[in-house]
């Protein structure tokens, strides 16, 4: 850490002069790509400031507008700062957010880098890997810590709205931790990498839908995260937004003309009358309180669906003492 | 996560003291730059957070730059420019540098250099990095609403405690007190010197405990006589006339040449610059915006325009009655009974734990960029965490 020498006073700088340094500030060095979303490129990397500990680092482009960074941008690291202040078991801890300086920013855009502890897994990786299925117990648990993360989520408003086993993560000892959440309006302007395909399999009925929607999609898509602990496979793996409607309305019946929402432009008629069908079926050898936790989950009426802090005062996680 | 306060003699090695100003200069720098902020902010129409939170950030900018390589005039309009993004009641930027320039003499507002709006661009960036994107700030003025719902005795008198209160709350944006000190103490100090000198003493409180000696050991632990007097000092030294400045009225420029020319001004001895508790005006009703996106509109008091004689606080200069200052131009409190701000959101009724001690990265500045600061060596323990409890 030479730095500029303290003894004698630096040149007055200009400011663009000052600006060029930060290129040359180098607090992270970038190991390899874990992973690649619709937004961002995800690396593992070596914080040289703090004894070479192993974190991972987000790169998220940014389009400048007239009047610099956008103020959702500003108000969405500004809340996952604040946030980050309780320091959530069930959430991947954001250790730093710096950004990458003058030089990408050729066309009015800026680099942004968050910077997160690295977790060893996510949990699509972790399942892929489990050669025998999960036992009770741990499934109990991280299901426990899904729906703490969802639930501190929404308990400042936030609504992750992307919830899937790519974006859970799986520590060393078996916890659970939430990413990926809190840039939806930073990432909603023009950055979408083009490639990535965004699975639709986790989404609930009225995001497929278009209705108006809120924090009880996540409870959607946390029951068919939690269903996927039990068998280690998609429970709803849809080809497309119609035929992911197709698979949710074959497992939980068409719902009725009366649930039908009217501001929609896909008509109830155009569905089979699909009945619906029996979880414990879907779901073999589930534990029953499971299943009724996984039921309440999945409700066509988000206003009827569980919320988060419904769920974990469930039975299925207070009639015995959790692990 | 970065820790932002820092003990006096972190406050005495800044990097302006490193670079050869003095220390009261930099204090003065500070004081015109948070007054700027102050001002700029109040003609613009925006809210007491949005300057707060830019002056916040403008203090601490300077724990990581010199004055001489930033000078305060644009630093302060990129953090007013920042802060209204922030607290969502954005003005162009345009716009601000147009009020800028109408507060500035030439001659300061031509360190905006050529293309203004560029500079404080570019220096946005700088900004952000600088406070690590730590954006949310809290300040004192909700604690000193919430302790003041608490307290009993004369409602009238009480409001005039909160008024004074608020008014010694803006000022101490011109000290570096928001470097050493939580909001919510720095809400109990200024809440107690404004009870001193309204003579409002608060013999009994909602939520009392046998424990407590006083209504603050409710809501922040430890806090000693001492330290509360430290903090009045620091906000009633502002009010003192300044001794005779040595430093000019820009950083002194690394070569004589550089010296504007124009620097005949004499010193003067600068008033207390900022909205003193003399006289306090009432202005529109105003919407304080809150955190969590609720709007809560709040009425302010109906006061005419008073004038405090401040008696002399025992153990405390006098205060210099015959000054007079403009009325504060941050809106002033609402009136009791207040409206607090939303309960919180369910579960997570415990507010987030106490920061975590320093740890040693944070103060740490990129290398090759900002000059290592010397001689810290391992760093000093933060303040303890203060447990804070809910209101009854
Ligand atoms: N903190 C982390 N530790 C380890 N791997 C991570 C971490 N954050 C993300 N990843 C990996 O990178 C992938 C993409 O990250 P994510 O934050 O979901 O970005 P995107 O918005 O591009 O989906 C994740 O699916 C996960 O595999
Ligand atoms: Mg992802």
């Amino acid at each position: 850490m030479s730095g500029a020498s303290t003894s004698t006073s630096p040149p007055m700088a200009s400011i663009s002069d000052v600006n060029t340094l930060f290129q040359n500030a180098k607090k992270y060095e970038e190991l390899n790509v874990i992973g690649t979303g619709a937004y961002g490129t995800v690396y593992k990397a070596r914080d040289l400031h703090n004894g070479g500990n192993i974190v991972a680092m987000k790169k998220v482009k940014v389009a400048l507008t007239e009047d610099g960074i956008p103020l959702s941008t500003l108000r969405e690291i500004a809340l996952l700062r604040q946030l980050e202040a309780y320091r959530h078991p069930n959430i991947v801890r954001l250790l730093d957010v710096c950004h990458g300086g003058q030089s990408l920013e050729r066309d009015q855009q800026l680099v942004l880098f968050l910077v997160f502890e690295h977790v060893d897994q996510d949990l699509e990786s972790f399942l892929k890997r489990s050669q025998s299925p999960l036992s009770h117990g741990v499934i109990r648990n991280m299901s426990y810590d899904i729906l703490s993360g969802i639930d501190f989520l929404h308990s400042h408003r936030i609504v992750h709205r992307d919830l899937k086993p790519h974006n859970l993560l799986v520590t060393c000892s078996g916890r659970v931790k939430l990413a990926d959440f809190g840039l939806a309006k930073t990432y909603d302007t023009d950055m979408k990498l083009t490639s990535v395909v965004v699975t639709l399999w986790y989404r609930p009925p009225e995001v497929l839908l278009g209705t108006s929607y809120n924090t009880a999609v996540d409870v959607w898509s946390a029951a068919c995260v939690l269903a996927q602990l039990h068998t280690r496979k998609p429970l709803l793996p849809g080809a497309s937004d119609s035929d992911q409607l197709h698979c949710i309305f074959r497992l939980i019946g068409r719902p009725s003309r009366s649930e039908w929402p009217d501001n929609v432009s896909i008509m109830l008629d155009s569905f089979p009358e699909y009945q619906p069908q029996d979880l414990a079926e879907v779901l073999p050898r589930i534990h029953f309180q499971a299943l009724e936790l996984i039921k309440g989950m999945l409700v066509f009426d988000p206003a009827k669906r569980l919320t988060a802090l419904d769920c974990l005062e469930h039975p299925y996680f207070t009639d015995e003492p959790l692990m | 996560m970065p820790y932002w306060y820092y003990d006096k003699k972190d406050l005495q090695n800044t990097p302006s003291f490193r670079d050869a100003i003095t220390t009261e200069t930099e204090n003065r720098y500070r004081k015109e730059g948070a007054r700027f902020i102050i001002d700029t902010g109040s003609k613009m129409d925006l809210g007491y957070n949005t300057v707060a939170t830019g002056v916040v950030y403008f203090h601490r900018f300077y724990m990581f730059h010199s004055f001489r390589t930033f000078p305060r005039y644009i630093t302060a309009c990129c953090c007013l420019f920042l802060a209204g993004k922030v607290e969502e009641t954005p003005k162009k930027c345009k716009d601000i540098i147009k009020v800028a320039k109408s507060l500035l003499t030439e001659q300061k507002f031509a360190s905006f250099g050529e293309d203004p709006k560029e500079e404080v661009m570019t220096l946005e960036r700088i900004l952000l990095q600088t406070i690590k994107f730590d954006l949310q700030v809290e300040h004192p003025y909700g604690y000193l609403l919430k302790y003041a719902k608490c307290l009993k005795g004369d409602k009238a008198k009480l409001q005039k405690m909160v008024q004074m209160a608020w008014t010694f709350v803006n000022d101490s944006l011109c000290t570096t007190l928001c470097l050493q000190w939580e909001p919510e103490v720095i809400a109990v100090a200024l809440m107690f010197l404004a009870g001193k000198l309204s003579k409002f003493e608060v013999l009994d409180w909602n939520g009392r405990n046998p424990k407590h000696n006083a209504w603050w050991d409710m809501f922040v632990e430890d806090i000693t006589m001492e330290l509360l007097e430290d903090i009045c000092h620091q906000v009633l030294d502002l009010y003192s006339p300044q001794p005779q400045s040595s430093g000019g009225d820009s950083p002194p420029a690394p070569s004589p040449a550089k010296q504007p020319k124009n620097e005949k001004k004499p010193p003067s001895i600068t008033p207390p610059t900022s909205a003193s508790p003399v006289a306090v005006v009432v202005s529109k009703p105003i919407l304080t915006p809150m955190k969590n996106g609720a709007d809560i509109k709040v009425d302010p008091p109906k006061m005419e325009p008073i004038r405090y004689t401040y008696p002399a606080y025992p153990g405390m200069p006098a205060y210099p009655a015959v000054y007079t200052a403009p009325p504060p131009s941050i809106p002033p409190p609402p009136r009791l009974p207040l409206t607090g701000p939303p309960p919180p959101s369910l579960v997570y009724a415990e507010p987030p734990p106490a920061p975590p001690p320093r740890f040693p990265p944070v103060n740490v500045p990129p290398p090759n960029y900002f000059p290592p600061l010397p001689g810290r060596g391992p760093p000093p323990p933060g303040p303890p965490p203060r447990p804070y409890y809910p209101p009854p």
